[in-house]
Parts: C-alpha cells; structure tokens; sequence
C-alpha cells in the first residue's frame, strides 16, 4: 500500500457532528488497518481537553473515541500550536487518555508531507 | 456560464474520489461537487468512488421535492451515474442517523417507509478507507 494518509480533525467535540463521525472514519479506517495519522487543528483542539461532561446536552464523551485509537496502533497525534496559542491554551492543558500529543508549529510542512488528507 | 473545455486531455488522467459531507439545499457544497464530479469525467479523468458522509447522505434521499424553478441535483447525480456507472456510497451509518434508508434497512430497522433513491447504494465506512486507497486524489466537499 504505502500511501500515508492524515485526518485532519478540525471541529470542537459537540458543536457539529463531524467531529465524532469524522474520528468513526479514523477508527474504521484503522480496523482495515490503514490508519490514518492525526492532526488537531483550529477548533478540533477542543476535543484534546480533559474533563468533558456532555452527559448535561445529551451527548457521548467524544473522548472514548480518542482512548480507543492506541488499540488499532494510532499512539499519537498531532496538534498545531497555533490553534492552541489563538484558544489561550497549551500542551499542558490537554489530556485524551488516548494517543500522545506531539505539538506542530508548521502544519502546512506537516500537511504537504501526506499523500491523502481526509478532512473532518 | 463557463466555455466548454471538454476533452483537454493535455494532462495525465487520474483517478478521484470525492468525499461529500453537505446535504443539497442547504449549502452550495453539494452542487460544486456534482459539478466537480461532471467537470472531471468530461475532462477524461476518473472517478473511483462519491462517499456521501455525515449530511451529505441527504443527497441519496429520493424525497427531496425542490421547487421547480431550482436546480434538483439528485437526478443529475442519477443520469451521471447511470452513464458512467458511477459508485454512488451512502455511509449506513450516517444515513440511519438521517433516515435515509433502502428497503433492506427499512424492514430490518421496522420503519415505515424507504427513501434511498436508486443509482445509490448503502455502505459501510471501509468504502471510504478502500477508496483513499485507491485514487490519486480525495476531493472533500462541505466540511
């Protein structure tokens, strides 16, 4: 195969659900093992922060998808600084549970590197 | 409207998928990726697979009734896909969240009514990761 591919997850965890299908596609995608590297950029940050309780707007922590993602190999993820700096936050504030997080501050070097992005 | 620019053949042809997250009606992002879809066949290239996602799934309803004065893409995705014999995948999963269902689903899921319109077909999200796979380019519209 050979072809590397990104997901590029870019929507906060509950606003849109792209968020959540977009890391079902991630996780489908691992299971036919073509995983696809991760990068967290603009709002998607926000799925990267601890503490979530969606329980009180009727929706699933988004983050038991991340926790899921070292069973099929995916043991990190990328996240722009950028993002994190705009939104007041940083590599500290963030916990998944799921992949180490590598910080990025030139994600458009990152991007060009990839044969395929899938955009989410 | 665009001059014609069929046939340019001057560059090699490759091999798309388009990845269509909006549903028609609602944004433009659908009918740039019909049209997207149109403008690369007749410019020889070729399309692998459309994997209709997240809201996109509404564009394989077959309920949709626009007013007559504006564009209906479903039955242009139609005639392209029966011309080119396209693979027009609805995400199953996206679509039962939606209510786009095909009969088979219908019955087994005990709703009243199908909507699935033909020329598409229900699918798993492996159709995705196979057609990543397989193109030379992944187009994503609406997301």
């Amino acid at each position: 195969m050979g072809k590397r591919s990104l997901a590029l997850c870019r929507q906060a965890p509950y606003g849109n659900a792209l968020a959540r299908e977009g890391l079902e596609a991630v996780l489908a995608a691992s299971a036919l093992e073509q995983a696809p590297d991760l990068l967290f950029s603009g709002d998607g940050v926000f799925q990267l922060l601890p503490g979530q309780e969606p329980d009180g707007i009727g929706q699933k922590n988004l983050q038991r998808n991340l926790q899921a993602l070292p069973i099929f190999d995916i043991e990190r993820a990328y996240v722009c600084e950028h993002s994190l700096s705009q939104r007041g936050l940083s590599l500290d504030d963030l916990a998944t549970g799921g992949p180490a997080l590598h910080p990025v501050s030139d994600i458009g070097k990152l991007i060009s590197s990839y044969d395929t992005v899938l955009s989410f | 409207m665009y001059p014609a620019t069929s046939d340019t053949r001057n560059q090699a042809a490759m091999n798309f998928t388009l990845a269509v997250y909006a549903a028609p009606h609602a944004s433009q992002s659908a009918a740039t990726a019909l049209r997207f879809a149109q403008a690369l066949l007749r410019q020889g290239h070729q399309l692998y697979r459309v994997f209709f996602y997240c809201d996109g799934v509404h564009n394989g309803s077959s309920l949709a009734t626009p007013p007559q004065d504006e564009t209906d893409l479903l039955p242009a995705w139609q005639s392209l896909q029966a011309e080119h014999g396209l693979d027009l995948v609805v995400c199953i999963a996206a679509a039962q969240r939606r209510g786009v269902l095909s009969e088979a689903e219908a019955k087994r899921l005990e709703r009243p009514a199908a909507n699935l319109a033909p020329g598409f077909e229900l699918a798993g999200l492996g159709q995705l990761a196979d057609a990543v796979a397989h193109s030379d380019r992944l187009v994503t519209f609406g997301s």
